[in-house]
């Protein structure tokens, strides 16, 4: 589960602490048997609909002018002024963390590939002492998300997007 | 719903391993045979599902599964309403369709490559490069934030636009380098305002090697710039991304 990067990215595999990272693959990709879609689930919606707010719109139009306007009066300032967007909050972390460590991409990626999954707990601890904070504060907020959302009906959803 | 349902979670060819990690509601998970295919099912009774939990519990039974056989993915939260409905309205009449898309991605993974700006420098980026941007902040900042409200949103587009042409142009370059080396490419919604891209691709599990080595290649060029995530190997999820046309037999 090490990670590997550039000057400021990181490589990693995902086991399934790395699950943040694909979160919007899982929810959003797969087979889709429409009809038989049934099962409501807590805090899904919020998650995905987060994933799409970002486009185009008046709200992004001022956070970026608030971006812009903010350059020189706070340079260092790590905040991101993106406070509704659950991966935006990290960036400090994650930079100048991870430096010389790309060697170790190969093995992170494709090694371990037959590993059991019973020490997920420990993974998850290790990448969060690590400090990938992307994805740890990602999961983390998404789980507080979870419990604030409201519930709603996947099959709404799926209509929703396909149409 | 009654006890009876079936959540599932993807459909293969025969010859998967028995899945040991537990499913969804830590169901036990089990192969269903029929019409040439294997589904993976569990018994599930709860009318919701709470949703971080088993969303890792999908995962994990379709992450088992992939390093045994290639398994299509079914969309998480699918559930049947028993096992005859799995052979019956899922297997059988999608046969040919799903045996199709199996034998071609039998062998391959899926990689997400996510890459995302360092925004304070991507912002500064745009002010150096645009003129029309940097005299409207500049002007801007004399106003009254209130006073300044369509200006202030008229900057922020100007902004978006030129985050806009960064994006694309970055999305180019990462996919010059690797679309090459992979079967198949897809771009993906990015997910917040300061990401650079979000790229799935359909990677030869003997390709990998060399698919890691352009990911590293792209990491020295961009790297300054963008911050990668790099994800994989993953079932095909967003090559699996196909609507089954079950228009019979909804429950009553």
């Amino acid at each position: 589960m090490a990670v590997a990067a550039t000057p400021r990215g990181y490589i990693e595999r995902p086991r399934p602490s790395g699950l943040a990272d694909v979160i919007d693959v899982i929810l959003d990709k797969g087979l889709v048997i429409d009809a038989y879609v049934r099962v409501s689930l807590i805090g899904i919606e919020i998650l995905t609909i987060d994933a799409r707010i970002v486009i185009a719109s008046v709200d992004t139009y001022l956070r970026f002018a608030e971006a812009v306007n903010r350059l020189d009066i706070a340079h260092d300032d790590t905040t991101h002024g993106l406070p509704e967007l659950m991966e935006s909050i990290t960036e400090s972390g994650s930079s100048g963390k991870t430096k010389g460590v790309l060697e170790g991409a190969k093995e992170s990626l494709f090694g371990g590939d037959d590993d059991n999954d019973d020490d997920d707990d420990k993974q998850q601890s290790q990448s969060r002492s690590r400090s990938r904070s992307r994805a740890s504060s990602r999961s983390g907020s998404s789980s507080s998300r979870s419990r604030s959302g409201s519930s709603s009906s996947r099959s709404s959803r799926s209509r929703k997007k396909s149409s | 719903m009654t006890q009876s349902a079936v959540y599932v979670y993807g459909v293969a060819l025969p010859g998967c391993k028995p899945i040991s990690t537990r499913g969804v509601e830590a169901s036990r998970v089990r192969a269903l045979e029929h019409a040439g295919l294997t589904a993976l099912v569990s018994d599930i009774g709860a009318e919701q599902l709470a949703a971080a939990r088993e969303v890792r519990a999908h995962w994990r039974v379709l992450d088992e599964a992939s390093e045994s056989c290639t398994i299509l993915p079914v969309r998480f939260g699918t559930v049947m309403e028993s096992e005859e409905a799995v052979r019956v309205t899922l297997l059988e009449p999608n046969g040919e369709r799903l045996k199709a898309l199996l034998r071609e991605l039998d062998g391959r993974v899926q990689l997400v490559l996510k890459g995302d700006y360092d925004e304070p420098q991507l912002m500064r980026d745009v002010v150096r490069q645009s003129a029309a941007v940097a005299e409207l902040r500049d002007r801007l900042r004399a106003v009254p934030a209130e006073a300044g409200y369509y200006d202030r949103i008229r900057l922020g587009e100007l902004v978006a636009d030129h985050v806009a042409h960064r994006r694309a142009e970055d999305t180019r370059i990462a996919l010059e380098t690797l679309e090459p080396l992979s079967v198949a490419a897809r771009e993906e919604q990015i997910g917040q305002s300061d990401a650079a891209f979000n790229l799935a691709f359909l990677v030869d599990r003997d390709g990998l090697e060399r698919f890691n080595q352009g990911v590293r290649k792209l990491a020295g060029e961009l790297g300054e710039r963008i911050a990668l995530r790099y994800v994989g190997p993953l079932p095909p999820y967003s090559f699996a991304d196909v609507e089954l046309d079950t228009e019979a037999a909804a429950w009553a």
